[in-house]
């Protein structure tokens, strides 16, 4: 059984976005100005040790944002994919409290919790309607995971940066690369 | 991702529908005007016929290649369209440059598939209101229009802008248009671009152009980046680069005053003053020379002049250019140790090195750089210029320039001459197009025009002191932004005096909303390139054939189309199209092609067919990405593109030719050396090679470039056929279509252009070598009197000042130094990719980086906005970036905004839907004077301003 | 507890080039690059920095936190107030079949004597008829998904868990209105006085067998026993009211992501509290005290129930002169 992961490089990543627009082609039906459900954050910005990387839902094996959910509307999937059901979603937030990485995100903050429904990446899993039903292009976007395709974001990435896939073959991509920057210097620096 | 199949559909959502959300923001950002809401009720049905949700999901996918339209760097995709929709978008993994990579922009390509933004129909202001009028009756009313001011005023009265989005049929048939109307006033973004890298490198080696390929760079050791910060502006290309820094342990080393993306990579910045390019380089020139780092053997074998630089560096010892630059003596020291050390290294630049009143000379002065280290001609060396638009560098080979005919022939009467045989006109007839008059003792026909950066100087200069009949009183603006030029209120003048403005462009843009007119604006919606076919060339010369994914969208046409029913209107499509065969009305497009490939044989663009770039389209698996070459399949052995030159007929399978100037392949595999374009000798002394050669040649040592004469004298002429010799008699190799010349030298091994030493000196140039000159509007005045600018001078047809404007002291009023550059979100102009939610979303607000320490001494604090005032006193109303990747005393803007004015919004000119999701302030309506003596590139990387808090 | 640790750690080593894979031994880099390390480092600590994207929090990639909060509400508060609830439920019953319900030793006297103006009452049912509707609902925000869902279908359970939402969420108003007039209002009659300790020894008289048989502990306005009530009311509802407000309008109080799980947990932590003693306090008011609950239905109490429960009351507003009977 895979389990589906995605891995930044941040020696690679040059926050060129690719993955943000990406995200927001393929998944264009389902989603609104104001929600990115992966981004590219740059941290000591402008100076000497600045490094960008680019987050979005990292399908957590135990995810938090499942632990609070009141609804209990996420699942995982065979891939260890982590959805949720829109229709089961009741806006409370607690998933965005919860989650580490600012996966989840509202169409709206208002009183009254009225925050709409959750919406996050999804692997490009689709959601838990019939895949490529148009409920589920609606909803959650496309469903490349059911086509034996992977995330559009880590497959577009510009430099590479971004990889997805089975931890297993992801993690060992990353290792080999680490090893060749450090064949003929240890340090990648 | 089924878990549970869900059986009743409950219907809770409340989230509301794309549009109004994008509704709600434009009403946020205040851009709200009465005719958004309007708007969105009048793209709604248009929208509709476009938008991927009415397409079943099953249905049948048609699969396009295409190449992004984005950047140079030529990124090939897989578009899939079902039911004439552009559906989906997938990474073409096996194409050569970019693995299935995308930026931001090239992630969101398929957007251009929707178009909510797009202009519907032909339009013309009409008392201030925009009315929808005909294909038809815009033609005809333009080309009345045309024919009056003709009469009136002469041909050089209307101006041709075009576009580095243009297909390379297209940037031919523009030029070619503008050369059967009789004028040289076309031109296009390229000279606001690397007008002054073509100057400069052609100048020295013999072609303007990236020497080597984006791939390449996986070769180099030393990766040396000035005034280019690919991160954001060539994403891609950072693939290469990045894999460089991997598996070679290439060393970065970036020069630009900001701390940039790519910076962020590097393994040293050197941030220096904006415009001190030259000191920076004669600063680690002089440390190579110190040490003895310099390739003697190179420099003597294959570089002419290189003393006089030795003389002129002496200028610049350690303390000199560390107070010039502001860059410590250790700094330039490490740069010029890391370069020599690590070899072979490469050097990039972009408009970081171009965009100065001294372009051509930085340019030069990298060339130069190159040649002491003898990092030329190899893989993993070479001037890696990056191009910007996705085909500037086919536009620039396509004569889209004021300066030029296609294939850089200049404008000549030999260069008439030869293209009016390639078209297969009467030389009398083009002759009688142009203003047979003489101004201010120019000849119009054989001088430059009036150039892109300059072409309001063009409208509101006094026509005395044009050297031409009249002011231009009517342009096209075909694809390009104006609010890349500089002096953006100057521009804004000329729009309003123009008696006619004709937009050509799939967007408004800014000539067609940033004026006071109320009428004789006519926009015309022309299709994007995904929208048609043709080929592209990339920054690194390689040719991709675009297959056309969709229809045109709502009415808009093709450029081609366009073009030809202008050319008829005018009465010379005739003329126009003598040789190219049409169906179904129209010009065919592979049959331009193949026109180009008869008369492009400057540059070796004759090898190419549409049958040989389609080919190479069509197996981009089979090209590898680190060599480019295909190892097998249809196209074995040759490189992908094939990058010019590919010398000779298509017949001849030239491979193309991926490193110029490289003397370690045969001339037939791509091989060559530098060029003999400036004669054989100067003020006594050799320009040809020495013992230096390409391998195979016959003749060991440099050689002229082939004429007739030359074969003559060698004794190869009867190596030529019979028809041949007919064609070549009186000829030389760049006019001779029938090949017969090129063919016999390099049956010989030699190169047809003949072999030569690069030259460091330039002598038809205002410097002869690069000389350092401040800023017209520099904060260092300091410096000024030992480091002047030039007088004010005459260039072609337009006089240009210097010396009047760097007399005065602005520093005081305007003590912040003012540079300008990319974001990774928008390209060029931005109408197009503001245009694009994907995009826009990303960046919503034009900002000014500040440096905290400025911020704080105006406090001005992050996110809020200010009045930033170029020293000539536009004043635009950004959003302050107080970052530290700017150093004190030096700011930086994007310079893809407009449609804000002076803290005016512009959005009630827009036709109706057609507003950007994001306008802002341009940078350029802060920027100021300064242009290119040579090419007239625009100063838009050192100006003077002052930020106040609004 | 340690599982979350190693499964969000795993994640995060994932994201993140970092520590496990990369190794060590710098170079003297021309320029101070950050090392893998130093980048992991900085993220694990909470680092924020430049994004493009206008969400919520994005600037910062990790948001670090006690994961234990999750287990904390999975395992024990959501239990634990299936206990406050059901369980007191359940004790009471049992409690009352053992020990039976405290009677008025005399019958009713049939004579009223005013306790409660109306507006006392009214707010007495403006915080109480919320809060048990909050009590149920929030029970299904909280445990539902671990008590509730496993037994109902799917459309069943959405409906529900969105209705106990919406009305969680409304009912939030009138519940903060009632106990902060409550608790403004009758606070001067709670304060705690020497007789309330005695009060407590003998479990205020309630016990039916044993040693506390029979006996009546001196009470005032208000017994030692509702004096607790009271203020563990006026405590944890300021701190469920603070918190809930914190969750209810994010956008006026922008409060952090870990500020908002901290106040889901005190939430939690007070609902308990409060749910337990709501529990009592009914089962006081209307099964256990006889005579008790008309109180709060008309204001007025039985002098019988008066002289019995509240005895140093009863003398007082005798002796006073404020004393009213009902008409």
């Amino acid at each position: 059984m895979a389990t589906m992961k995605f891995l930044c490089d941040t020696k690679r990543c040059i926050e060129c976005n690719g993955c943000v627009t990406a995200c927001k082609n393929e998944n264009d039906s389902a989603l609104e100005w104001g929600i990115q459900r992966r981004r590219v954050v740059t941290i000591n910005d402008g100076q000497p040790g600045e490094a960008s990387i680019s987050v979005a839902c990292m399908h957590c094996s135990d995810a938090p944002c499942m632990a609070v959910c009141p609804a209990n509307c996420f699942y995982r999937t065979e891939d260890g994919i982590v959805l949720h059901n829109k229709d089961a979603c009741i806006g409370c937030g607690y998933c965005l409290y919860a989650c580490p990485f600012g996966a989840p995100q509202f169409p709206k903050k208002g009183a009254f919790g009225s925050r709409g429904k959750m919406d996050k990446c999804t692997f490009c899993a689709g959601g838990p309607e019939e895949n490529h039903s148009e409920a589920e292009r609606q909803k959650y976007g496309s469903n490349r995971i059911a086509e034996g395709k992977l995330p559009m974001c880590a497959e577009l990435c510009a430099t590479k940066a971004l990889l997805a896939g089975d931890a297993e073959v992801v993690s060992s991509i990353f290792r080999e690369r680490v090893a060749y920057r450090g064949a003929k210097n240890a340090a990648w620096n | 991702m089924k878990l549970t199949r869900k059986s009743d559909v409950a219907q809770v959502a409340d989230k509301p529908t794309l549009g109004i959300s994008r509704r709600q923001f434009m009403k946020q950002a205040g851009i709200t005007t009465g005719g958004i809401a309007a708007a969105s009720l009048l793209g709604t049905g248009m929208m509709r016929r476009a938008e991927a949700k009415d397409v079943p999901h099953d249905a049948p996918i048609e699969v396009k290649r295409t190449i992004c339209s984005a950047c140079a760097v030529g990124c090939g995709l897989y578009a899939e369209v079902q039911n004439g929709v552009w559906t989906g978008q997938e990474p073409a993994f096996d194409h050569p440059f970019n693995a299935g990579g995308h930026c931001a922009k090239g992630a969101a390509l398929r957007e251009h598939g929707h178009g909510e933004k797009r202009l519907k129909y032909p339009m013309k202001l009409v008392d201030g209101k925009w009315k929808k009028i005909s294909w038809e009756d815009a033609i005809n009313e333009v080309g009345d229009q045309m024919l009056n001011i003709r009469k009136e005023s002469g041909p050089d009265s209307v101006y041709f802008m075009g576009s580095a989005k243009f297909s390379n049929e297209g940037c031919y048939m523009y030029r070619k248009l503008a050369a059967m109307w009789g004028t040289n006033n076309v031109d296009h973004s390229a000279r606001i671009c690397h007008s002054t890298t073509v100057a400069g490198v052609a100048n020295t080696w013999g072609y303007g152009a990236q020497t080597n390929s984006f791939n390449d760079i996986q070769n180099a050791n030393a990766i040396f980046l000035i005034g280019a910060n690919p991160a954001e502006a060539h994403p891609v290309s950072m693939q290469h680069i990045l894999i460089a820094k991997e598996k070679n342990n290439a060393k970065i080393i970036v020069v630009d005053p900001r701390f940039s993306r790519t910076a962020a990579h590097s393994d040293l910045h050197c941030a220096i003053r904006p415009g001190t390019d030259i000191p920076f380089i004669y600063g680690m020139l002089w440390h190579i020379f110190e040490n003895g780092w310099e390739d003697k053997t190179f420099i003597q074998q294959r570089v002419f002049e290189m003393e006089t630089i030795r003389e002129e560096v002496k200028k610049f010892p350690p303390k000199e250019v560390a107070d010039i630059t502001g860059v410590s003596e250790e700094v330039v020291y490490q740069a010029a140790k890391l370069m020599a050390e690590n070899r072979p290294g490469t050097v990039i630049w972009c408009m970081g090195g171009t965009q100065h009143h001294v372009g051509n000379a930085n340019t030069r002065a990298y060339c130069i750089l190159q040649l002491a280290l003898g990092n030329m001609g190899v893989s993993g060396g070479g001037t890696n210029i990056f191009r910007g638009h996705d085909n500037v560098q086919g536009a620039t080979d396509l004569g889209l320039l004021f300066d030029n005919l296609p294939g850089y022939y200049g404008l000549t009467s030999a260069a008439w001459t030869h293209w009016t045989h390639v078209w297969d006109l009467d030389m009398e007839w083009v002759k009688s197009r142009f203003d047979q008059n003489a101004y201010l003792g120019k000849d119009p026909m054989t001088t430059p025009g009036i150039p892109c950066s300059r072409w309001h100087d063009g409208v509101l200069e006094d026509k005395s002191k044009l050297a031409q009949k009249d002011n231009i009183r009517m342009a096209f603006f075909w694809g390009q932004s104006v609010n890349t030029e500089t002096r953006q209120r100057e521009v804004r003048d000329a729009l309003d005096k123009m008696d006619t403005v004709v937009v050509v462009d799939p967007f408004p843009t800014m000539a067609g909303v940033m004026h006071r007119r109320k009428n004789g604006v006519y926009l015309l919606p022309a299709a994007t390139q995904f929208e048609t076919q043709g080929s592209v060339s990339n920054s690194g010369r390689s040719i991709q054939w675009r297959e056309q994914v969709i229809q045109p969208l709502f009415e808009s046409k093709t450029d081609i189309e366009i073009m030809y029913r202008l050319a008829q209107k005018l009465g010379i499509a005739e003329q126009y199209t003598k040789r190219i065969a049409k169906e179904n009305g129209l010009p065919v497009i592979e049959e331009i092609t193949r026109e180009i490939n008869r008369g492009m044989w400057t540059i070796g663009m004759t090898g190419q067919s549409p049958e040989r770039i389609k080919l190479h389209t069509q197996n981009w698996g089979t090209f590898s990405n680190k060599t480019l070459e295909a190892a097998g399949g249809p196209a074995k052995g040759e490189t992908y593109g094939l990058p010019w030159p590919c010398w000779g007929t298509p017949e001849a399978k030239h491979p193309g030719t991926q490193i110029l100037y490289n003397q370690s392949k045969h001339v037939k595999d791509g091989g060559g050396n530098f060029r003999a374009r400036y004669g054989v000798e100067y003020n006594g002394k050799n320009l040809l090679a020495e013992g230096s050669f390409s391998k195979g040649a016959e003749i060991q040592d440099g050689y002229p470039e082939f004429t007739d004469k030359l074969l003559k004298q060698l004794g190869w002429w009867d190596d030529l056929t019979a028809e041949e010799k007919a064609e070549a008699e009186g000829r030389n190799w760049k006019t001779d279509l029938s090949g017969g010349i090129v063919r016999v030298a390099i049956k010989h091994g030699c190169i047809p252009f003949g072999n030569a030493k690069a030259r460091c000196i330039v002598w038809t140039f205002p410097d002869q070598v690069p000389v350092h000159r401040e800023p017209l509007y520099t904060a260092r005045r300091d410096l000024v009197a030992k480091y002047p600018t030039y007088d004010d001078m005459q260039v072609h047809r337009l006089p240009t000042l210097y010396k009047s404007i760097q007399e005065k002291d602005f520093s005081g009023k305007y003590p912040l130094v003012l540079t300008s550059g990319r974001l990774v979100e928008y390209e060029g102009g931005g109408e197009e990719s503001r245009s694009n939610p994907w995009l826009a979303e990303l960046q919503q607000e034009m900002f000014v980086e500040i440096n905290p320490g400025d911020a704080a001494d105006r406090g001005i604090r992050n996110g809020e906005f200010v009045w930033l005032e170029g020293a000539e006193g536009g004043r635009i109303k950004v959003q302050a970036l107080v970052t530290p990747r700017v150093k004190p005393g030096v700011t930086f803007m994007p310079y893809h905004f407009a449609g804000v004015m002076h803290g005016e919004s512009l959005a009630p000119n827009y036709p109706e839907g057609t507003v950007p999701y994001v306008i802002g302030e341009s940078a350029n309506t802060a920027l100021t004077y300064g242009y290119d003596p040579v090419t007239q590139m625009q100063e838009t990387k050192a100006s003077l301003c002052q930020i106040v808090k609004a | 507890m340690n599982k979350w640790f190693k499964h969000i750690g795993l994640a995060i080593a994932l994201l993140f080039s970092a520590v496990c894979l990369a190794n060590g031994g710098d170079e003297q880099a021309l320029q101070p690059q950050a090392s893998d390390a130093q980048i992991w480092a900085q993220l694990k600590d909470g680092a924020t920095g430049y994004t493009t994207s206008q969400s919520e929090f994005h600037a910062q990639p990790i948001n670090t936190y006690d994961l234990r909060v999750l287990e904390l509400r999975s395992d024990w508060l959501a239990p634990a107030l299936m206990a406050a609830l059901f369980g007191m439920i359940i004790i009471f019953v049992l409690f009352i079949k053992v020990n039976g319900i405290s009677k008025l030793h005399h019958g009713f006297s049939g004579k009223l004597v005013y306790r409660w103006s109306k507006f006392d009452v009214s707010i007495h049912w403006l915080g109480a008829i919320p809060c048990l509707m909050l009590i149920l609902t929030g029970l299904t925000l909280l445990a539902g998904r671990f008590f509730f869902q496993p037994w109902l279908g799917e459309g069943i359970w959405e409906a529900i868990v969105y209705g106990a939402k919406q009305i969680h969420d409304v009912m939030a108003i009138p519940f903060m209105i009632g106990w902060a007039l409550m608790t403004v209002l009758w606070a001067k009659n709670q304060l705690p006085k020497m007789y309330d300790v005695k009060w407590f020894l003998v479990v205020g008289g309630y016990i039916n067998f044993g040693p506390f048989k029979g006996k009546h502990p001196d009470a005032g306005f208000a017994n030692a026993g509702e004096k607790m009530w009271f203020w563990a009311f006026a405590l944890f509802g300021l701190i469920i009211s603070a918190s809930g407000m914190l969750l209810l309008f994010p956008n006026l109080f922008e409060p952090s992501r870990t500020l908002s799980l901290i106040a889901l947990v005190l939430h939690s932590v007070s609902a308990i509290v409060i749910c337990a003693f709501s529990i009592v306090h009914i089962f006081m008011a209307t099964v256990m005290s006889e005579g008790g609950m008309e109180c709060m239905v008309s204001g007025y109490c039985d002098e019988n129930w008066a002289t019995q429960h509240h005895n140093l009351w009863y003398d007082e507003i005798k002796a006073n002169g404020t004393l009213k009977y009902k008409e």
